[in-house]
This record gives C-alpha cells, structure tokens and sequence, in this order.
C-alpha cells in the first residue's frame, strides 16, 4: 500500500490476496436521502418519492434506486482499494428493496487476484449490500489494480 | 427489485403480445438516444454527496488530471446521463424503453440483474449517447411473482468521438401477477 492523497490509501494488486475481507461500510438512508436519491439520479419513478404508490406496490415505504446501489457498491471497493481502482466490471442482482429508514450496510471478499491477456493487474471481488433484515443486492465486480511490479 | 409497474403516471407502458411475437424482436436496435446534458461537475457532485464517496477523483481537480487526465464520472452514474428531464420547452418525449416495447404477455415487470463492463473513462464535457439491443427472450418461466419471460438487452454507450465508454446488459423479468388466493391481499391493488 502507498500514499494516494492525503489521508487516502492506494492498495497495489501485490498487496491483495485471495479470501481477504472488503471491510464492512454503513450508511444511514433517511427518508431525505431517498428524496435526494431520486433527484440526483433524475430518476422520478414514484417508488423512489411517493410512498402511496410504494404501498400499492406492497413496498413498506419508498426506497432506494438501482443508481445508488452502484454508486454504493463502487464505494465498498474504491474505499477499500484507493482512488485510484478502476472498476472494469460490475455485476448487480437486485432481490430485495432498501427503505427510507434502514441502515445499509456493504460489504465484500476477494475471490480471486489475476492477469488478463492485455496484462492487467486484475481483482474479483464477491459484495454484499442490505439492511437489518439481511442481503437485498448479491454483486461482483472486477477491478484494476495498479501494480508495484509496474512501477 | 422494486421497479414494479402498473398503471400509473410515471409508469412505463407496455406494448402486449406473444412469445413468438417477441422473438421476433430478438435483434432489434434501438434509436440513438442522446444526453439531455453534458457530463457535468455539479452533477457528479450531488451524486457524491448521495453515495457520500470521497473519492478525489471526483472532487479534487489536481489528483483527478494526474490519475485520470480530467475529473470523471463515477461509474454508477452511467445510467444517470441517460435520465430524462422532467420538463422543457416543447414539451419531452415519453419514456419508451426497448423492453417495454417487446411483445409480450407480461403486464408488468420487475429488473433482475445488470452487468457494466467500463472501458474508458467518462470525462467533464463528454455527451454520450446509448443504444440499446435486445439480446435473448427465455421461454416462458413461472417465478413466486408470476409467469413470464426473462428479458436480456445490452445497452452500448458511447462518446462524442464514438469511442464506446460502456456495456450495460440488464435482465428483466416481463411477467403477469399470479392470481390472488381468494382471501389474498394481494390482490386489492389489481
């Protein structure tokens, strides 16, 4: 690991091992969070902003966009991994809403650390995002690590 | 998820047929649709401040020209360029997305998985434009929601210069309720 910016780590693709833990972040989703989800994404499907309709759907309440989904399990990794990670890939399967309300958590696994044919230095890592009651987004991702070898 | 439709204003609108009448769409582009805005700082802001992601790269001009050559778009707000304005002058077009327009049984639907792949970096000032494909329609399958059928489309997105910046391929579920038990509650809303 290398200094990236200040108070930021940079982890090199050398640091990384197979089987290690992504440490676990949460964030509290206020009823003004999912507003600001809706408005942020331009997103005004009425699940995201009127809870009327979200009980109509059998929803408890409104609740978060697949937007914020990405943008939080990018951020499981890249606080992770440093600024400097590129995500290459990311895959997401939505199974269960998050709420005005919830806390969320996020959290990953390394699954495996590799080369591609072009040379990239490469991690898969396995995450999971939910609330109190459990995993509502299985995801994967495959990120780009800088290299100490290629320094 | 969550993005179930019914009638409703804002809900999308779904052109019905059957699964042979589907098929026959397998292939089928889209239209080049483009950004109603530019990849912007202040958008990229809010959305930050939305995920609360400190990442330099999106705040911080000096480390984001070093790493990347400009400040650049987180990769979740993909999807975000392509959102529509709610409202300007003459009026907008309505949301019609290539999967809804399949013909389908399905009434309503539900996402179930995306998969980006990133292969350039989305810059300050670049305007994309998407195209969408649909990929493969699955014979039909009965899920606890209801019977339907899974919808794959792939979504290519591109820059100014046409250098293509993302894959997108999403699958959805074009399904039609099940029936209510005759004491279920589910069925109130119908």
């Amino acid at each position: 690991m290398r200094p990236s910016y200040p108070g930021m780590l940079q982890r090199e693709w050398e640091d990384v091992t197979e089987g290690e833990e992504v440490p676990r972040i949460t964030s509290d989703v206020t009823l003004k969070r999912v507003i600001m989800d809706a408005a942020a994404t331009w997103d005004y499907f009425p699940g995201h902003h009127n809870v009327e309709y979200a009980n109509q759907q059998g929803q408890k309440t409104i609740y978060i966009n697949t937007m914020f989904f990405q943008g939080f399990i990018d951020r499981v990794i890249t606080d992770w991994a440093g600024p400097e990670t590129w995500i290459v890939r990311r895959k997401m399967t939505m199974q269960r809403s998050i709420y005005a309300g919830d806390t969320m958590f996020g959290e990953g696994k390394v699954t495996r650390r590799w080369v591609d044919d072009d040379g990239r230095h490469l991690v898969d890592i396995d995450i999971a995002i939910g609330n109190d009651d459990g995993v509502a987004c299985p995801a994967n991702a495959t990120v780009e690590l800088p290299s100490a070898g290629a320094r | 998820m969550a993005t179930i439709a019914t009638a409703h204003q804002g809900a999308p609108h779904f052109t019905m047929g059957t699964y042979e009448d589907g098929l026959k769409m397998i292939g089928a582009k889209s239209e080049v649709r483009f950004s109603e805005s530019e990849i912007n700082w202040p958008m990229i802001k809010y959305y930050c401040a939305l995920v609360e992601d400190a990442n330099p790269s999106y705040w911080d001009g000096d480390f984001a020209r070093e790493r990347w050559g400009s400040i650049i778009a987180p990769p979740g707000m993909l999807q975000v360029w392509m959102s529509r304005i709610q409202w300007k002058p003459g009026g907008i077009t309505p949301a019609a997305s290539l999967a809804d327009s399949i013909p389908l049984p399905g009434d309503t639907l539900i996402n179930v998985s995306t998969e980006a792949e990133f292969l350039r970096p989305m810059r300050i000032g670049d305007q994309l434009n998407v195209v969408d494909e649909i990929a493969a329609i699955s014979p039909e399958k009965t899920t606890r929601l209801g019977t339907g059928h899974f919808v794959t489309t792939v979504a290519t997105y591109r820059n100014q210069r046409g250098e293509v910046v993302a894959r997108n391929t999403n699958q959805l579920f074009r399904f039609t309720k099940n029936q209510p038990s005759s004491d279920g509650a589910a069925g109130k809303e119908a």
